[in-house]
């Protein structure tokens, strides 16, 4: 286990915007929490890495390394965001601000986490550049100066620069037309089989959930309402509202393409 | 019977790069054309020639039989009743100051001198409005609301049942369920679905999500840096002769 959520509350005022949520994410797998638009999904992941706006509080445990890491200081929080548990948004034009280059970016993330030797920095710039396959000479470019895939594919080199145990990716292409969602999710896959991190992948989209995901928990108003293996909850789902949306994902014909095949 | 034929559409932004490159396709009446392709790729351009918001370069749009660029002021009148469009963000398609009943009936009193309706048929306003709101399973007390009080899906309804209120013979929807969330997606697709079979018109659907364009369409169109690739009924989808790039966006799915 790398990640322990137990009782996790988020709340706006008397408004339980999470509630009372547990989830086990264990060492390298791919854990996916689908649900609805408004569900909760991303107060609970913000609720991971004490982002959330002031005036939401979180309460319960969220257990990392044999701490709550709810009650670490802000300090101690910013030095395990990255480092142990990152990010990456379907906003990835919010990943970078618009006046550095994607170089500069790596840079500044390094050095804020320790890493003082120049060598050392490039070295590790040129490599995960390379691992989400973007040209080298990409990292002189703006934000602004490349497309969204691109761009998504720069802000997963800069979160798994430190190589995290875990990367929580919010709808991470949601904002992708479904070709570029899909090379930017098998690159993940590889890499993660690569570095051994797991990723909590938060979607709505029932199609890559079934594709990538080990393990599944659907939310809905908050709560956690089923959850389970992919095996358990793709061919045995047993609440309604997981066969709903199982059934508004639109797919292809499986027979038809298993007999053109074979 | 053909409704409309694009004939050699070429479309340029930037000189030197086409974002429609030479592009053919024909829509038979009461079909379903599914356009499809990754974001980029041209099919919005298309789209925007086809209503005549946007100037071809080169190429010919035929409606009737007639090319639209020799059509007078009534025959382009006639093309604009005919050719409808739903586009992906219905938020700005619905005028904020207008309650929904005025959004509903606006295309209604712009051509109403020159329809027939088949389908509708209507002792008031009101009653029209009514029954507009229940063909897109909207609850009736909708009609005095403004778009703000809607959710996402609700609105897209909205701008369904406003296009088909003058019962066109074709609707253009651009990613119409592209922001919507997840159950609002399947639900507008079954409705797009069932209003077909009801009212009978042809639809060119454009998305960039090859089984969503599978679940409404007919015949599928497949797009790649502005050039028509593949073209094929729905039927043939896993045919061996299929283009690579449609076996590829097949594998996403
Ligand atoms: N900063 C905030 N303050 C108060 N309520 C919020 C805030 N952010 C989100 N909410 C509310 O919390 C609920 C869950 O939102 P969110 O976690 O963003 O859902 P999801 O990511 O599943 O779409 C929604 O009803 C939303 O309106
Ligand atoms: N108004 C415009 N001005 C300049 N370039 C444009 C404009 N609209 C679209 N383009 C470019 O034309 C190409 C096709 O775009 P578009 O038709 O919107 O593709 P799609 O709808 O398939 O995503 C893209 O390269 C896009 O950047
Ligand atoms: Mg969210
Ligand atoms: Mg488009």
């Amino acid at each position: 286990m790398i990640l322990a959520i137990e009782d996790l509350t988020v709340s706006h005022g008397e408004k339980k915007i999470v509630d009372k949520v547990s989830l086990t994410i264990d060492k390298g797998e791919w854990f996916a929490l689908v649900g609805q638009s408004g569900s909760g999904k991303t107060m609970l992941s913000q609720a991971i890495g004490q982002l959330l706006g002031t005036n939401l509080r979180a309460s319960g445990r969220i257990m990392y390394q044999g701490d709550n890491v709810l009650e670490y200081p802000k300090e101690k929080m910013n030095q395990l965001r990255g480092k142990a548990i990152s990010y990456i948004f379907q906003d990835y034009h919010g990943s970078f601000t618009p006046f550095l280059t994607i170089q500069q970016h790596m840079e500044e993330y390094l050095q804020t986490h320790g890493v003082h030797q120049k060598t050392q920095r490039k070295e590790m710039m040129k490599e995960a550049m390379e691992s989400v396959g973007l040209e080298a000479s990409f990292a002189k470019r703006y934000s602004f100066q490349l497309s969204g895939g691109q761009l998504q594919r720069a802000s997963i080199a800069l979160a798994l620069l430190l190589e995290p145990d875990i990367l929580i990716a919010d709808e991470a292409t949601t904002a992708l037309d479904s070709v570029s969602a899909h090379r930017i999710l098998s690159l993940l896959q590889d890499l993660q089989q690569k570095k051994g991190c797991a990723i909590l992948f938060i979607t709505h989209d029932w199609r890559h959930v079934v594709r990538y995901s080990d393990k599944i928990a659907v939310m809905k108003d908050g709560k956690i309402i089923e959850t389970g293996t992919k095996q358990k909850l793709v061919h045995q789902p047993e609440h309604a509202y997981t066969k709903q949306l199982i059934q508004a994902a639109p797919t292809l014909p499986m027979r038809i393409r298993e007999v053109s095949k074979s | 019977m053909t409704v409309i034929e694009i004939h050699n559409l070429k479309k340029s932004y930037n000189p030197g790069k086409l974002a429609v490159n030479d592009v053919s396709l024909t829509i038979q009446k009461g079909e379903s054309l599914g356009l499809v392709g990754e974001s980029g790729c041209g099919k919005s351009t298309l789209a925007r020639c086809l209503l005549g918001v946007e100037k071809m370069d080169d190429g010919s749009i035929v409606y009737n039989d007639a090319p639209i660029a020799h059509a007078n002021r009534k025959q382009l009148r006639n093309y604009r009743r005919n050719v409808q469009t739903v586009f992906q963000n219905p938020t700005a398609s619905l005028n904020p100051k207008l309650k929904i009943k005025d959004s509903l009936i606006d295309p209604y009193l712009q051509f109403k001198d020159d329809l027939q309706l088949k389908h509708f048929h209507f002792t008031s306003k009101q009653d029209f409005v009514q029954q507009l709101l229940e063909t897109v399973e909207l609850p009736k007390e909708l009609a005095d609301r403004y778009p703000h009080e809607l959710s996402g899906g609700q609105k897209q309804r909205v701008t369904i049942a406003r296009a088909i209120s003058i019962e066109p013979n074709l609707i253009v929807l651009d990613e119409p369920t592209a922001s919507l969330d997840v159950l609002s997606q399947g639900a507008i697709l079954e409705l797009l679905g069932s209003l077909q079979q009801t009212l009978g018109m042809s639809y060119l659907f454009i998305s960039h999500d090859l089984a969503a364009v599978y679940q409404l369409c007919q015949r599928i169109a497949v797009m790649r840096d502005g050039e028509l690739l593949d073209m094929f009924r729905k039927e043939d989808i896993y045919h061996t002769s299929r283009h690579d790039y449609t076996k590829e966006l097949i594998d996403i799915f």
